[in-house]
Formats: C-alpha cells, structure tokens, sequence
C-alpha cells in the first residue's frame, strides 16, 4: 500500500504489502446503493485482502477490530476475528483475556449490536479459565444503563448456568427490584435461579422467604403484572397451584368489596389481585358464582380493553 | 376496513410511498454499517410498497438480476450449496458470506419482483442448494445458526459464535416454507423437525415463548410462526399452554383505562397515551413492531379456536395516531422517535393484519403469500 493519506488506522502494523481487495462499485440495476466514504473503502479493502488470504496473524486480528468497528453488524468479520482467536492465541489465558477487554470496551459502546453475547459466550468456551467474576463488571454496567435489556439479562442467565453460580443471583435481582419494582426481567430472575438451582424443588424455608418477600412488594405498588406473576408462578411450580386462606385474604385485601355487589363499583387497588381470585375461584364448581362476578367486574370496570376475553373467561365456567 | 379506504388525511398513503421508495434509492454514507443488511432494507421497503397496494414488479422488474447475483453456489465434499450473501460489495469470492438471514430476506424481495407467474421461482433459484444449506444451519440441538465457520476450508461447519434463539429457526422454516415444504414430511426432508420441536419446547415459558423463562412477543411470535407453517406440530405443546398465551398476549395492550392508570406516577416504563398499543414484555412502553408481533401471534392462536378477543380498533387508532408520521410518512418505534424503515414496515403490517390483507406467518401482503401458498411442491 503506497497511499500516504490513510485512513486505516494501523495499529503499530505494517500493511505495506497488502493488496487492497477493492469493494466492487459495478452494480447496474442495483437498488439503495450506498455512498461509502473513504475510511470505509480503505478498511475494507485491506481486512478483506486479509481474509481472502485467510491470514492469520496480529495484524489480520487488528484489521478485524477496524472492520467491526465502522460495520459492527459485519457478521463475517467477526468469524474471522474468531477463528484468528482460536488459531493464534489457542488456550493462551492472558490473550484470551485481552480478547475480552476489547469486546468489553465494543459492547460498552455498542450495546445493541447483535453479535457480542454470543461471541463472548464462544470465547468463554475456548478460555482454559472462564471465571463469573470476570463477567460481572461488563454486566452490572450494562444492566445499570438499561434495566431490561433482554440481552443482557439473558447472558447473565446464561452464565449463570454455565458457571453454576448461584450465589449472587437473588440479591442481584432484589437490588433491581428495589430500584424499580416494575423491573419484569428482575422478577423473572427469581423465578429462573429458583429452577435451575434446585432441579427438584426449592428448600420450603426459601418458599417462605420468597412468598414475603413478594407479597412485601406487591404491598409497595400493587398494580404491578411482575409481582403478581411471580407470585402466582410459586404457586403453580412449588405449591401445587393450591391456595390457602391466607393468601386469599391477602389478594382480597387490594379488591375493596368488589365480591359482596356494591350499588356502584368501589375504587380498587390492583386488577391483578381480581384477576387472581378469579382463577382462584374458577378452579372450583362451588365457587363459580365468585369467579364470575370477578371476571364480570374485570370486563365492565377495571379492565374493559380485555372485555372480550373476560367474557369468553365467564362462558368457559358453564362448561 | 381495507387500507385503502382509510381517508386519506388520516393515511397518506403517498408519503409512505415515498418514504419506502427514499430508501430504494441511493443512501448517504451514513448507512454504509448497514452495508450487510442491505437487503433487509430492500425486502422491508419492497414488503412496505405492496401492504400500500403499489405492484413492484413493474417498477423494480431491471432489479431482479441484481438481486439473483446475490445467490450464490458453493461446493464442500462434493455437493453443492445456494444461499443469498448480505451484499456484492463486500462478497469474497472463495468465501462468501451466506446467512439464514440474508436468504430469506433475498427471497422476500424476489417474491415482491415477480409478476404473476413465479418465473424467478422456477428457473432462477437453486431450490435444492437452499434447503440444503438450511440443512447445514440446524445444530444438534434443534436450533438453527445463520451462517458458517469463516477458515474451515473445505468443509462446512456451522458458525461458532452465532447466537441460536428463535429468530434463526423462524428464518430457517421460512426459507423451506417458500421452498415448498408444506408439513412434517417435506420439512423432513431437510432438517429434524424432531429436534426443531425440542428446541421451541425449551423455549416455552409459562405464557409465551422466550429465553431462560421470560416470555418476550417477537421470539413468541417466531415460535407460532413456526408452529403454524409446520401445521401438525401443535400437540406436541399442552393446550392449555395455547389459552395461556393468549392471556399473555393479550395482556401486552396497554390500556389507559380501568385500574391500569393507577400505574401513572409510579410505573416508569407506563404511559396513558400508549393506550391500544402492544408492549413486547410486561411493564414495557408499547411499540410499534411489537404490535405487529402480538397481533401475529394473537391472529394464529385465534384462527385455531376460532374466536377473536383482540381489540384491532384500538391498536389501529394507536398505529395512525401515535406511531405514524403523518408529515413525513413512515411509522416511529413509539410517540417520541423518528421514523424508521423497520417501524415503518412493521407498522404498516400491524394494520394490514388487522384489515384481513397480510400473511403474518410468512411476512407478505396476502396478494403475494397467495401464490406461493398456492404453489405445489417447487423444485426437487
């Protein structure tokens, strides 16, 4: 390469006898062609030469960095970046680990690109020492800049799994709880650590715990879908889907005097808990009559936009 | 009531016309790291011209033979293989880039090129290379990568760092969908739909389908996608699985009435003027593409019981409303953004689906879907 106004950042490297592999501009009849600037037109000409190649090497694994930098979606870039991994820096821990400071500081400033979790789940893969505690600082930062990213929170999970580290994993999802209480994929951690810790079923003790702990935050925002989800999960999964007294009376307590068919309809706290007695009591002929006052109260007041299926709720009951 | 009869100050049609045509056009170098999502971008504007009742076979006929090159063969051990790569630009000839994804959104666009026959069909497209490149993508857990490893010369093995949720196996039955394949046998052919069907099981959570157990709308609806193009697969989920989904869809609409304004002051993530509008996951703003996911999945589950909860009026009134650029054209993500392709495309879907003119499962305007759902068995 003669070119002395490069914009390819090098590196330190010396590309001096690649050929560039020129992007190729001859599309007649082509439909959104895109206008690429020079930047472009040099790296790719030079990683492309690269991987014509099949180079492998630093220089090859730098040029690939540059690539995914301007076309982070590049999915084939990053196949050669790991195949050039895997060749050069085989079971090499401290490589390794610079492999995953680089893709930490990529994913920092892209977090919604497609291809970094599962890269870094295959580099973990090849790692001869993967650790959880390596992984966390990378998550906590990008579940701190956005709480619900599904990504993120699935790569935790499988971590999670993967390391079979548990330990944490509670009160990490408390601590998004407590921050916002409406943080679904926080709630649905719980339920995740429950399953995949105890492959039975979890010790009653922490049943318990969880059980007050729940009820504590629904107490906090009752109108919340996660809480209640939750609840009625550890119910399905771990209480054989039996209701006792007491948590009736605890739903009871956010639905005013819905069941006893006040003149007017009473203000309530939360529809979930009406949506719960009404499962509740639909489970049962004798308590038909309660379900469908429930569901009757759901499809006329507190939930109308979902009227049609409150109505079909009601019609399944004959049945 | 169809598109086409919404007046015309509340729909303008035109400026979504234009907005789709815009980006069929010659792009700034802004979009150049879209540069291997090209022809999503084409298939999303083409797909958006025909919801709007405009036939882009005539238009765009010149750009069939641009988009064929971007089929390509490869040989590994004495067989050969098609699929579509990302883009001619960037291609490497003795090593092109072929994806799931690149595949089925080349098809969509040559589907939206073809005139009433499907010539391209039947004399330009490698079927059989494609449904064995499909083939190749299914890992041995049922789930599917999009593409290859880069260096393993002379052979093929599937891509070691591509993620494997939903969406792949959603492209990959698709593909042997336009392929032909019509139930377990012919899909049969071609991957294990033993092992499909482990895999989406995996991916069942309470209500809806997700990763890890956290129900999210668009992997849901890529697994009832799924689901309906295979057509005798559903026993292999519990019914009541089904009722409960429909439930969890159904809950997706935000509703600005009833006890769900009590969320107003507290609930960061709720907004009274969403009201019609579906969320991917609870306690999320709703969204647009997220309306065309929910509807998809609440419409197959629908036709199955024959029954219809969905409130399409409100979700209708939420897209032109709230989410359409009526200055502009297009659709945003929300009430607050821009508009972009993506949103525009899927926004435009949503409301095809609800007027009874758009094939979800597959991602077409009926009046394209009907003919390859017509067609036999193409190719081999």
């Amino acid at each position: 390469m003669t070119e002395t106004a490069s914009l390819f950042d090098t590196g330190g490297y010396n590309y001096d006898d690649v050929e560039p592999l020129p992007i190729s501009d001859d599309q007649s009849d082509g439909l959104c062609q895109i206008l690429y600037d020079d930047e472009y037109r040099q790296v790719m000409g030079i990683a492309r030469a690269l991987f014509k190649n099949q180079e492998v090497s630093d220089r090859a694994l730098h040029a690939t960095a540059e690539t995914i930098e301007l076309v982070p979606a590049f999915y084939t870039m990053w196949n050669y970046r790991f195949q050039i991994v895997k060749q050069l820096f085989g079971t090499d821990e401290a490589k390794l680990n610079a492999e995953l400071d680089w893709l930490d500081e990529f994913t920092l400033n892209n977090p919604k690109n497609y291809q970094i979790w599962s890269y870094r789940q295959a580099l973990l893969g090849i790692h001869p020492n993967p650790g959880f505690l390596r992984e966390l600082p990378i998550l906590q930062s990008m579940i701190d800049d956005d709480t619900k990213n599904y990504h993120v929170w699935s790569y935790r999970r499988w971590c999670v799994n993967f390391f079979q580290g548990f330990e944490h994993e509670l009160p990490f999802a408390s601590a998004l709880i407590s921050r916002d209480v409406y943080n679904n994929s926080a709630w649905c951690h719980r339920m995740f650590v429950l399953k995949s810790q105890f492959k039975s079923r979890p010790p009653a003790d922490l049943i318990t715990t969880e059980l007050h702990y729940t009820k504590a935050k629904i107490e906090l925002a009752p109108q919340n879908i996660s809480s209640w989800n939750y609840l009625r999960g550890l119910y399905s999964e771990y209480l054989e889907n039996t209701f006792d007294p007491e948590i009736i009376a605890f739903a009871r307590s956010f639905v005013a005097d819905v069941f006893e068919l006040p003149q007017t309809p009473p203000q309530i706290l939360s529809s979930y808990a009406l949506e719960m007695l009404a499962y509740i009591y639909s489970q049962d002929l004798e308590t038909f009559a309660k379900a469908r006052c429930a569901y009757k109260a759901l499809a006329n007041t507190y939930d109308p936009i979902r009227k049609n299926f409150w109505d079909f709720k009601i019609r399944s009951l004959k049945a | 009531m169809a598109l086409a009869d919404i007046d015309a100050k509340r729909f303008p049609v035109q400026k979504h016309q234009k907005y789709f045509e815009r980006h069929l056009l010659i792009l700034p170098s802004k979009y150049q790291d879209n540069e291997p999502n090209k022809l999503a971008i084409v298939a999303y504007s083409l797909i958006g011209l025909n919801i709007l009742g405009i036939d882009t076979s005539k238009k765009y006929q010149n750009s069939k033979a641009w988009l064929l090159k971007h089929q390509q063969c490869a040989r590994y051990d004495g067989f050969s293989i098609a699929g579509f790569i990302p883009s001619i630009s960037i291609h490497i000839e003795e090593n092109p880039s072929f994806s799931l994804m690149s595949t089925l959104f080349g098809l969509w666009c040559i589907i939206c090129l073809e005139e009433d026959g499907l010539d391209s069909y039947h004399e330009e497209l490698d079927v059989a290379g494609i449904c064995r490149f499909v083939s190749k993508c299914q890992s041995e857990n049922g789930s599917f990568v999009s593409s290859f490893d880069t260096l393993a010369s002379g052979r093929i093995l599937a891509s070691s760092i591509d993620p494997t949720d939903l969406r792949y196996a959603y492209a990959a039955v698709t593909i042997l969908y336009l392929m032909g394949c019509r139930n377990t046998q012919d899909f049969g052919r071609y991957i294990s739909v033993e092992k499909l069907m482990v895999f989406i099981n995996a991916q069942a959570c309470g209500s809806g389908f997700g990763q890890y157990g956290e129900p999210h709308a668009g992997l849901t609806s890529c697994a009832l996608s799924i689901l309906d193009m295979l057509g005798d697969q559903w026993s292999t989920l519990p019914s009541p699985f089904f009722e409960r989904t429909i439930d969890w869809l159904l809950h997706r609409q935000v509703s600005s009435q009833g006890s769900m304004t009590l969320m107003t002051n507290s609930n960061e993530c709720y907004d009274i003027d969403d009201h019609g509008g579906f969320q991917g996951r609870e306690n999320k703003f709703a969204d647009t593409c997220y309306c065309f996911w929910c509807l998809n999945s609440l419409n197959i589950l629908q036709k199955r019981i024959e029954t219809k909860f969905d409130r399409g009026d409100i979700l209708s009134e939420y897209l032109l409303e709230k989410t359409q650029s009526k200055l502009l054209g297009g659709f945003a993500k929300n009430n607050e953004n821009d508009p972009d392709l993506y949103h525009s495309c899927l926004g435009l879907a949503a409301l095809a689906l609800n007027s009874g003119e758009f094939d979800g499962t597959v991602f077409l305007p009926k009046r394209l879907s009907r003919r390859i759902r017509m067609e036999a068995e193409v190719g081999t």
